[in-house]
């Protein structure tokens, strides 16, 4: 450590120097030491230099690294050391100290790489470091084999495959529960399986989808971070022209896995703020992993295969939800509509599911009004458009149904004034002032009509109403019309691609363009010219072209124009040589290799837009067909003229026409058969076409009685929707209603407590009134007492003055008084009984509430006491009474003894009384 | 597509002896009699029923060469079965049959079931190979043994099944750990152990107290 504190303390160039040095010190004192502690400071001594003297410890400190990786693998920390310096010299990431490092040239990494590999049992030993759970060496030995990989990944690939379980112990690392190594592991599978067919099978085979998908679930989806973007790329890698990956993703029913990854959810907060750059690039990757899957480029039954699971299992569906929903990032929503456009590409099924969607407009309109009338608005990103194109396109791919649903919208019997249709969007955009959008309309009309030739024949009847008191022209001689006013090179090359794909394999459409005079002429002149550049080089070849194409199917039926006048024209006017140069420039093109490279759209800027791909593959199919017909059979012109004959040359002659007639013969026999296979052909095509009619008719007739019921089902939607809106609200009051519930739940225990306590205080007092009201009567008993002793010495004192009759009134009318009071005593006891078993009753919610309960039952218990002691009080009381009584018959008897009438005055009786009391008293 | 168990096999043996065409028998009934090399490996699935319960095979089928070999050994880890294919019209690829073995013995787990095939029964004019050849091979080292025909189908669907039986008896005697996929076995997304809704037993009884 001494050396390394010298070398940061000195100059720049000293430094150089010293440090040089002081490498070669630490490389001897790690070759030659005996004790591992020693060895274990060189190394990582060295380990400090190897960021600022990459050079030096590369050069001089590798053997001896290797040698300790080999040797002391016992001890994991001189490991991580050494596998640290291995990383630090092979990485060429700039460092803090970029301008040191950048002196040795841009690859030293690379170099140093290519040393270590030399000996593949480098590798295989770093590999066998992965089995080492230390995380200070699991994970240098990750980002050193990562480093290695990136500075030279294909040699480094094949090593891996050669060593056993090489690819497998990598896997594994996906599974280790240290996020930071796991989160590593897939740059290095990323960097692994880059480009390597066989790598990323064996990859795929130790369950890398499961896992992968495990790992952008855990980690929250799109919502995740900067990891699951590494899983998405990883899945891309394993699955990017790899058929066999990709029928073992279906297989694995991993698609479906994928599915819960699309559900936006439509919160309002979000969309407020927005997706953050994360989430779109998730997104896009994750779009962009659906295309691989469903890519044109695939073998078809692959995609076919994977088109279907995507449907059944609702992928579609959630992405025409994106398609539809409000708050999509542009480019997000861009790469969604190229999603699509692939996954319902050639599938019947997906394309009649997409022509369902509807817009969640007012009133609803079809998903493809809807993007349609993005694509014709120039307002709309460019690549957007683009993405609705080929949409659109792949909507009417190998799609005759939809193919004859939108020509239908063009013609005059299904017109809705109310309602935008497809056919509207496109007759505007194919007239309108924006070049882009006359092209992109002439495209898309294109392939309404491509391979279709029913279509094409419809599409004749459509005519237009120009400006007002004009008589209606046909679309295709307003084509015609705009096509020979010139205009921007991609107005013109839209019309006449789309002119060269409606003529082709439509003899009526072509005589309907013969018959407008102006037309050849106008084509004669353009492919005649010959100024121009590049571009107006590509007009030239597509008016060849036309102008071949009304040459090949062309029936006769216009006189001016018959095929063979035709070619006489041509060949006067623009002769053949110039005719097929013209013609060969278009193939020739750049664009034109560009657009026949893959359906897609993959236009960045709107001047890139030349060829479509479906009007390439006709082209392609027809160019030889046209050079034919325009140069083959040319040699009827007959220029020999007859001269001086001897007889030599008459024979030579005769033998030369008979070899012609011979030939002819052959021609006409060889003709005739044709015609004969030809009418037969004829005939069966008829039959197609009249049974194609008929489908047609029946499909008419199905649409129609389709229309209204979809109306109906459409009102029935709307109510479902409102009684779906009813039911949340009522879900909502019912929620707020469960809310209230549950506080005043939580609140009910210690409400119940003071509830008791209250009525025990009730109780209480009703108690106390009780003891009063008992006291009360104590005392009136004792006034009675008091009373009857007053009577009972009156009695004695008047028992012969009084008279019997006041006595007995009087104690009637105390016999009347304590019957009250015995009433109003009974009265208190019911009370009493009834307030005990109230007492009763809250015992038992006390039981419930364990810490009010021992309080208040104590309190209880006493006063039940109380109540008992007054109870005995009361019976005490009773049995006064019943003694009174007693006494009372007694004095009666003892009056009727003495012989006194009852029925006396009282005042005698009283006196009586106070007698009789007085002679009990002296009994 | 729910399965109640999925298989992983592969497909070993010397380059032509039909591993592919045995394969694409079994996936797709057809027989292709031109096939091109196999590079590296391709993979086929296919859906069985055995015992009533839908069965999912994944098959990984090698590549014979021997330039490929280190690529076709990554595989045997993982897989649950092989079919080791010789053809009994040449005799050198009955004799590399130890090699093979001795190959996906050391690189397999131990449970791995193993399906001896003699390929090609079709050409019994050209044979080279015995039926009881293969036979006493199969015996010996414990292999189940089949004769099958690419070109006829016959035999191919017994061959996949008989195999996919075998590691369905193995886990049935619990010899295969089926937690661990590194054994080339799953359990159907439906089997694996839910947590079923517990029905909580009634709340406590809370009448009485109003007698009075």
């Amino acid at each position: 450590m001494d050396y390394f504190r010298k070398v940061l303390g000195a100059p720049q160039d000293v430094q150089t120097n010293s440090g040089a040095d002081t490498v070669e010190r630490l490389c001897e004192r790690v070759s030659s030491s005996t004790l591992l502690d020693d060895r274990r400071d060189a190394v990582r001594a060295l380990k400090a230099l190897s960021k600022k003297f990459r050079l030096e410890v590369g050069t001089q400190a590798m053997d001896i690294l290797l040698n300790v990786l080999e040797h002391d693998r016992t001890d994991a920390e001189i490991i991580g050391y050494a596998l640290d310096t291995f990383y630090h010299i092979m990485s060429n990431e700039p460092t803090d100290e970029d301008d040191v490092s950048n002196v040795y040239g841009h690859d030293l990494g690379g170099q140093f790489t290519e040393i270590f590999i030399k000996h593949a049992e480098n590798v295989s030993l770093l590999l066998s470091f992965l089995e080492e759970y230390d995380f200070h060496v699991r994970w240098p030995t990750v980002k050193l084999l990562t480093v290695l990989l990136t500075n030279r990944q294909k040699e480094l690939q094949e090593i891996i495959l050669v060593v056993p379980m090489g690819v497998s112990r990598l896997m594994d690392l996906l599974s280790d529960s240290r996020e930071i190594i796991r989160n590593d592991a897939l740059l290095l599978l990323n960097q692994l399986t880059k480009g390597h067919a066989n790598i990323q099978k064996i990859v795929a085979f130790e369950n890398a989808f499961e896992r992968i998908i495990d790992i952008i679930r855990d980690e929250g989806a799109t919502d995740g971070g900067i990891v699951v973007e590494d899983c998405l790329l990883l899945l891309q890698n394993l699955l990017r022209n790899n058929a066999s990956n990709q029928n073992f993703f279906k297989e694995g029913s991993y698609i479906q896995k994928l599915k819960p990854f699309f559900q936006i959810h439509d919160e309002p907060h979000s969309k407020q703020i927005g997706w953050s750059a994360q989430k779109v690039t998730n997104m896009h990757l994750l779009l962009q992993l659906v295309r691989t899957l469903v890519s044109p480029n695939n073998p078809q039954n692959q995609t076919v295969a994977c088109q279907k699971v995507m449907n059944q299992c609702g992928l579609l569906q959630d992405l025409c939800s994106i398609l539809m929903a409000s708050g999509v990032p542009a480019d997000v929503l861009t790469e969604t509509i190229n999603t699509v456009s692939e996954v319902i590409r050639g599938s019947q099924m997906n394309q009649e599911y997409f022509a369902s969607v509807l817009a969640p407009s007012t009133p609803p309109r079809p998903a493809i009004v809807v993007l349609l009338m993005s694509m014709v608005n120039e307002k709309q990103p460019f690549v957007l458009r683009c993405a609705v194109l080929y949409c659109f396109q792949s909507f009417l791919y190998k799609n005759e149904v939809g193919q004859s649903q939108i020509i239908q919208t063009l013609l005059p019997t299904a017109a809705d004034a109310n309602s935008i249709t497809a056919g509207q969007l496109l007759c505007g955009g194919l007239f309108s002032a924006d070049p882009l959008s006359n092209w992109f309309a002439s495209v898309a009309l294109l392939h309404a009509i491509v391979e279709n030739p029913t279509q094409k024949e419809q599409l004749l009847r459509v005519q237009l109403a120009t400006s007002l008191g004009s008589p209606p022209v046909s679309l295709l001689q307003q084509c015609c019309n705009m096509l020979s006013q010139g205009g921007k090179l991609q107005t013109r090359i839209g019309l006449l691609m789309i002119l060269c794909g409606w003529l082709s394999d439509c003899p009526i459409a072509v005589s309907h363009f013969l018959n407008n005079t102006a037309n050849v002429p106008y084509l004669i002149s353009q492919v005649s010219s010959s100024e121009g550049d590049e571009h107006e080089a590509i007009v030239q070849g597509l008016c060849a072209f036309l102008l071949g194409i009304c040459m090949l199917y062309n029936d006769d039926t216009s006189e001016a124009f018959s095929k063979t006048a035709l070619k006489q024209i041509m060949q006067n006017r623009i002769g053949l040589e110039s005719f097929t140069d013209k013609l060969s420039q278009v193939a020739q093109n750049e664009s034109y290799t560009r657009a026949a490279k893959k359906p897609h759209l993959y236009h960045k800027h709107p001047s890139e837009i030349v060829f479509d791909y479906e009007f390439t593959r006709l082209f392609k199919s027809l160019e030889n067909e046209v050079l034919k017909a325009v140069s083959g059979s040319g040699s009827n012109i007959n220029g020999r003229k007859s001269g001086p004959s001897t007889e030599q040359q008459y024979k030579n002659l005769l033998k030369e026409q008979e070899d012609q007639v011979l030939l002819l013969r052959q021609r006409i026999e060889e003709l005739q058969s044709h015609a004969i296979s030809a009418d037969k052909s004829i005939v069966e095509l008829q039959r197609q076409v009249q049974q194609l009619k008929d489908q047609n008719a029946l499909l008419k007739a199905q649409k129609g009685s389709l229309s209204p019921a979809s109306s109906i089902s459409s009102d029935e939607v709307d109510s479902l929707k409102r009684e779906v809106e009813s039911l949340r609200l009522q879900l909502h009051n019912s929620h707020i209603f469960s809310n209230t519930v549950s506080d005043e739940n939580k609140e009910n225990d210690p409400d119940g407590a003071s509830v008791l306590n209250v009525t025990i205080a009730r109780l209480q007092s009703e108690l106390a009134h009780k003891d009063e009201e008992v006291l009360s009567l104590r005392s009136e008993l004792d006034r009675v007492n008091e009373v009857l002793k007053q009577k009972t010495s009156e009695q004695t004192a008047a028992s012969s003055s009084v008279s019997n009759a006041e006595v007995e009134l009087k104690l009637q009318q105390t016999e009347e008084k304590l019957k009250l009071i015995t009433d109003e005593r009974n009265h208190l006891q019911e009370r009493l009984t009834k307030s005990n078993e109230e007492n009763l009753k809250l015992a038992n919610t006390i039981r419930k509430l364990e810490d009010e309960k021992v309080d208040a039952v104590n309190e209880k218990e006493n006063l039940k006491e109380e109540m008992d002691t007054l109870k005995k009080e009361q019976d005490d009381l009773l049995v006064l009474l019943a003694d009174q009584d007693v006494k009372i018959d007694k004095y009666k008897t003892k009056l009727k003894e003495l012989g006194q009438e009852v029925e006396d005055d009282d005042d005698d009786d009283d006196e009586l009384g106070e007698d009789n009391e007085e002679d009990l008293d002296a009994d | 597509m729910s399965y109640a168990y999925l298989f992983k096999y592969i497909i070993i043996g010397d380059t032509g002896v039909g591993k592919s065409c045995l394969l694409l028998q079994f996936t797709d009934k057809r027989f292709q009699p031109v096939h091109d090399l196999t590079i590296g490996v391709e993979f086929g699935a296919r859906m069985i029923t055995i015992d009533g319960k839908q069965i999912k095979l994944q098959i990984w089928d090698t590549a014979g060469q021997e330039s490929f070999r280190s690529i076709t050994r990554s595989y045997y880890r993982g897989a649950a079965g092989a079919l080791l294919v010789y053809d009994i019209t040449r005799r050198d690829t009955f004799n590399h049959l130890t090699t093979w073995l001795e190959d996906a013995r050391q690189h397999s787990n131990s449970n791995m079931v193993i399906m001896l095939i003699g390929n090609k029964s079709d050409l019994e004019a050209r044979r080279e190979v015995k039926k009881e050849e293969g036979e006493a091979f199969a015996r010996e080292h414990g292999l189940i043994f089949m004769e099958t025909s690419a070109k006829t189908a016959a035999n191919v669907e017994e061959a996949f099944i008989n195999t996919a039986k075998e590691i369905y008896q193995k886990i049935q005697d619990g010899v295969f750990d089926i937690n661990n996929e590194a054994n080339g076995i799953k359990i159907g997304p439906q089997h694996s152990p839910a947590s079923q809704s517990l029905n909580v037993g009634g709340s406590g009884g809370n009448q009485g107290g109003n007698c009075c």
